[in-house]
């Protein structure tokens, strides 16, 4: 028997476990009866074995990860500032909302031919992309969260004689920042899929090119390790979000 | 009276009442939540106004803070006639649970003013310790709010307002919702900084007793008065010695008297 303790830390890997299994079973029967377009898991981690030893998975993975955190930084930033415009003045919410309102529905997609004009293939194109596809969401997030702020504490820098740079900073930004991580982990997975997608598409770099360059040429495993990859490296991001998020918010003095 | 000096505090001592509040009246969309009322506070006083909820008692006090523009009428600080906040003017607010910054400790709590007055961060330390030493709270100074009682905190918003060093002290029911043995304490503590720093208070409360034991002047206000009719019901002085205690204090004879008389006006002169 088991101990509980080691029960309770296994238990979540079961059903991905029996997943795995399954379908390893029904690729090898795929492929014994003549279909070449699966593989199964086993052969998908030699193929990622040997990606990862050759380098290609490395190099691919730095493209991506650091295009899709440029562009969501440069889009986070420009959406965090216009955001807290936004929401502390009304007139400016105002003068904003149809210009936002028609721009936002655009899907960021649709921007790759004039990316591609405007830059050309590359960093520059993907990271434009990213920077306008997670522009958006983070905005309304900001915006609604500068809202929330508790009115008390505007009232009280008010009260104090803090200058509007002073109440940006010492109030508004530190109010908001638990709605801030909220933003923040949805642009990080829309800067993913963005990336991922604009490669895939259109641009010759980093791990969707990859994927494609390993279906074209016929080898699903390789395909395969990388679609696995691609989910990892998106968890592993999420919890790194979460532990940071956590990390902060005890500095912050929440929840003691 | 409305010299260039008299606008330097410190260095033009100022004959007239510290503060004017000079027929004053706040209308918020047609409504008259405060009609017509002028009086003045001098320095070193100690002025409570009391009234039934409703009767604009808040709104007069941020109206002569400057948290609210007066719709009519004017505010004056040593006579010169005052548009919006003014650091000299502190403001203690009701609710310190939402006026303290979660996400600072009670320290930097207390530094926020300080840094807003723009005082050097190498001097920060200090005033900081001498506030918290005034209110007590030197061994929590590291607490974040959460971690305190609710006295606590509100004393952290006082030593927010000391530290500000303020020629007027603006307090908005600031022991209303805290237990009474919590609030009789405060009262008293406040008594004795108001002695020590001779401050000059405003102090807005709904409990008749505590307007008395704590004031040299009571004001009265009154809801809804007759068309024509002034805010301002009822101006009494305190003649009660200082220090005053919570027990002997409260059996004076004139504290009896006082809180007849202005607790029969309240129940006869208003309705909630």
């Amino acid at each position: 028997m088991t101990s509980p303790r080691a029960w309770h830390l296994l238990r979540p890997w079961i059903f991905p476990a029996v997943l795995i299994g399954a379908y390893e079973v029904y690729a090898r029967r795929a492929a014994a009866l003549g279909s070449d377009a699966l593989a199964p898991p086993s052969a998908a981690v030699n193929a990622f074995v040997g990606a990862a030893v050759d380098g290609s998975l490395w190099q691919a993975t730095a493209f991506t990860l650091g295009t899709a955190a440029l562009g969501l930084l440069v889009g986070a930033l420009l959406a965090l500032a216009l955001g807290v415009a936004l929401g502390l003045s009304r007139r400016a919410a105002r003068m904003g909302f149809v210009t936002i309102e028609a721009l936002r529905p655009v899907p960021s997609v649709a921007l790759i031919p004039l990316a591609m004009l405007m830059f050309g293939f590359g960093v520059r194109m993907e990271l434009a992309i990213v920077a306008f596809a997670t522009f958006w969401p983070v905005l309304l997030l900001v915006q609604a969260a500068v809202l929330q702020v508790e009115p008390r504490l505007l009232e009280v820098s008010r009260a104090l004689g803090l200058s509007a740079r002073e109440r940006a900073f010492k109030i508004v930004l530190p109010a908001i920042v638990p709605r801030l991580f909220v933003a923040l982990r949805l642009g990080v997975a829309v800067a993913l899929v963005v990336a991922v997608t604009v490669e895939i598409a259109a641009n010759p770099n980093g791990m969707g090119y990859a994927m494609m360059i390993a279906q074209q040429s016929f080898d699903p495993a390789l395909m395969l390790a990388w679609l696995g990859w691609i989910g990892v490296v998106g968890y592993a991001i999420n919890v790194a979000m979460l532990a940071l998020q956590r990390s902060v918010a005890r500095r912050m003095g929440a929840a003691t | 009276m409305t010299s260039a000096l008299a606008r330097l505090p410190g260095l033009a001592p100022h004959d007239g009442p510290v503060l004017g509040i000079d027929a004053v009246a706040i209308r918020y969309g047609g409504r008259e939540v405060l009609s017509p009322t002028s009086f003045d506070v001098s320095r070193g006083e100690f002025v409570c106004i009391v009234g039934a909820s409703g009767c604009g008692k808040t709104t007069l006090l941020r109206a002569a803070s400057g948290l609210v523009e007066a719709s009519a009428g004017e505010v004056r600080r040593n006579g010169v006639p005052m548009k919006g906040p003014s650091r000299e003017v502190a403001f203690v607010f009701q609710d310190y649970g939402r006026a303290l910054l979660p996400w600072r400790t009670v320290e930097g709590n207390v530094s926020l003013a300080l840094e807003a007055a723009g005082v050097p961060a190498s001097e920060r330390p200090a005033r900081i310790a001498q506030v918290l030493g005034k209110v007590g709270l030197v061994p929590h100074a590291q607490k974040f709010p959460v971690q305190l009682s609710g006295g606590m905190q509100q004393r952290v918003q006082i030593a927010r307002c000391l530290a500000q060093r303020p020629q007027l002290m603006m307090m908005d029911e600031p022991f209303g919702a805290l237990d009474a043995l919590t609030r009789q304490g405060l009262q008293d503590e406040l008594a004795r900084l108001v002695r020590d720093d001779g401050l000059t208070v405003l102090f807005v409360t709904h409990d008749l007793e505590e307007a008395i034991y704590l004031g040299d002047r009571v004001i009265a206000l009154q809801a809804d008065p007759a068309p024509g009719r002034p805010s301002l019901a009822r101006m009494i002085d305190v003649p009660i010695p200082r220090p005053r205690d919570q027990l002997t204090t409260k059996e004076h004879p004139e504290f009896l008297r006082l809180r007849r008389e202005l607790f029969s006006f309240i129940e006869h002169g208003l309705h909630d």
